[in-house]
């Protein structure tokens, strides 16, 4: 049985996701010890090259595994600090992990999901299914956080945060990535049963509607990936010291300066993750 | 064994509550195993239960007048026709097989009175919008909607004893026990949860179980990002052929108390019944 680490990374205009993936697959491969594997496309992989880091992702990474660029005429909003840019949102094909992976189980992460700690690796040997994050807890306090951060709307189910998913391949969960690639395809349709803004596609939805549909329409009381520290886009990172990842937090129209040291992290500020790319590999 | 659950109710002006009753007792009939799936009713005008197409479904039907004021099911322990009874509210359903509680309950308990209540999407509730009184008069939260006692216990005995003479003076028993918030209406909940504390029982009828596990439909507490008196504002009520039922997005699998007395419709009952009749 072979285990190992997934992470995509489809770059547009605006996030060099590549080197996001550089970052979070060094992280991960230096914490939890494990084979890792790059999804991307041929675009970015040019510009992979371009930008000289080719040498780098190919250490990091055992395999490289080319798809065609996800097409999208999905945008979103990304922050950085107050700076706020509308930009297209590609990474719309994980419901492909499934059949890319090249391990028997997966531990799947976003580009910006920084590990500092060997925590996950506590979960592949009880993973026999789809084990996603339960719920994110912001690195400031609760009371930042909406309604809408924990569920999908104002009267459905609870929000997974497909930040972290960690799958064993068998019939059960090719049924689960199946049903997740339906309500992507079907996604308004699926808004109007659960009620869900579709303006945008995230796959967080995706993932807690089928891991729902799946639980028998239930709030089934099954196992979890730990809850997501996340620092939220508003938030600017502005140094690294080892594994001390120093932020500016926007609380309450004042900044306050903190650090978060150890703790695996979600970093939603992509841009100011970038700046800090070099020092964070320096640091390796 | 002798076991059976216990509905009672009265002729009401605007709720037919007997077709709630009705409803309840195919439910019962339909999820549960034999033996524990009996069912007597208490009401007012038993010449009405002839009128369903299968009054079978309640195996006692009691008629019974004698109080006037609003609320008989604080006469349970001497209505029930059973040694050991689960009272319920009629606008109640049961949506799969709860035959294992009532082993727990017959085994252990003299007395049980339900303690926690669940929103649709299976959240314990934990608001007192609708409980002030239970909270600054520091009462057990009890639940009269489903109640456990054995018939020859002395404890269920007191407790119901109890009750009845604080419902019988609301006043003098708000006045003096509940003065921090008198309540609206003294209720039967209030009228259970105030008899425990005074006799002292509370932490032996109302401990913490897993079970009972009872969805509580009042809208103000079915933590919806907004105000709502009635959930099914905003909420679909969806039942299937098979007696499935759906609350929005939600598959309920615990006693659904639906509160919404019109939730329950012809086309509902019909649904239920095809389902008895082929059982």
């Amino acid at each position: 049985m072979t285990k190992g680490i997934l992470i995509f990374a489809h770059n547009n205009e605006y996030v060099d996701y590549a080197k996001l993936a550089l970052v979070s697959g060094s992280l991960a491969k230096k914490y939890l010890k494990m084979p890792i594997s790059l999804v991307t496309d041929k675009h970015t992989l040019e510009w992979i090259k371009k930008s000289k880091i080719d040498s780098d992702i190919n250490n990091v990474f055992e395999q490289i595994i080319e798809v065609p660029p996800p097409v999208t005429n999905n945008n979103r909003h990304l922050y950085d600090g107050k700076d706020k840019s509308l930009v297209p949102f590609t990474n719309i094909n994980r419901c492909s992990a499934y059949d890319l992976t090249p391990y028997d189980t997966t531990l799947l992460i976003d580009s910006d999901f920084l590990i500092f700690s060997d925590a996950l690796n506590n979960y592949w040997d009880v993973c026999d299914d789809v084990l996603i994050a339960e719920s994110v807890v912001d690195a400031v306090g609760q009371h930042r956080l909406g309604h809408l951060d924990h569920h999908i709307s104002d009267t459905g189910i609870k929000m997974r945060w497909a930040t972290t998913v960690m799958f064993e391949k068998n019939e059960k969960t090719r049924r689960f990535f199946n049903l997740i690639s339906y309500i992507k395809d079907e996604y308004e349709m699926f808004a109007d049963l659960f009620r869900f803004n579709p303006l945008q596609y995230r796959n967080d939805i995706s993932f807690s509607i089928a891991k729902h549909i799946m639980d028998g329409y239930t709030e089934a009381e099954t196992y979890h990936l730990p809850t997501l520290l996340t620092v939220l886009d508003r938030d600017i990172l502005i140094d690294v010291k080892n594994k001390d990842l120093i932020f500016l937090f926007d609380e309450k129209n004042e900044t306050l300066a903190g650090k978060i040291q150890g703790r695996d992290v979600h970093i939603m500020n992509k841009q100011s993750l970038i700046r800090n790319a070099s020092n964070i590999l320096e640091s390796i | 064994m002798n076991f059976g659950y216990l509905i009672i109710i009265s002729e009401h002006a605007e709720v037919d509550y007997l077709k709630l009753a009705y409803a309840l007792a195919l439910s019962i009939k339909n999820t549960q195993k034999e033996g524990y799936d009996k069912v007597a009713l208490v009401t007012d005008k038993a010449e009405r239960v002839n009128e369903l197409k299968s009054p079978w479904v309640f195996n006692e039907v009691i008629e019974w007048n004698e109080q006037s004021y609003w609320d008989g099911r604080s006469w349970m322990d001497q209505l029930s026709p059973w040694e050991n009874t689960v009272c319920l509210d009629a606008d109640m359903l049961f949506t799969r097989d709860y035959s294992h509680w009532i082993d727990y309950f017959v085994e252990y308990e003299d007395l049980y009175v339900a303690n926690k209540s669940f929103t649709y999407r299976s959240e314990k509730i934990t608001s007192d919008f609708y409980r002030k009184t239970f909270t600054v008069n520091h009462l057990p939260n009890l639940y009269s909607f489903y109640t456990f006692f054995k018939k020859d216990s002395d404890i269920a005995n007191q407790f119901f004893t109890l009750g009845r003479w604080i419902l019988k003076n609301p006043n003098e028993f708000s006045n003096l026990f509940l003065s921090d918030y008198k309540p609206k209406v003294l209720g039967t909940d209030e009228a259970f949860a105030l008899s425990s504390k005074i006799l002292g029982i509370e932490n032996d009828i109302a401990y913490d179980l897993d079970f009972p596990r009872v969805v509580h439909m009042k809208g103000m507490v079915q933590n919806f990002p907004w105000p709502a008196n009635n959930w099914s504002d905003h909420l679909g009520f969806y039942f299937n052929t098979n007696g499935e039922l759906k609350i929005g997005n939600f598959e309920q699998t615990d006693i659904v108390h639906y509160v919404e007395k019109d939730k329950i419709t012809d086309e509902h009952i019909s649904l239920l019944e095809e389902i008895a009749w082929q059982k």
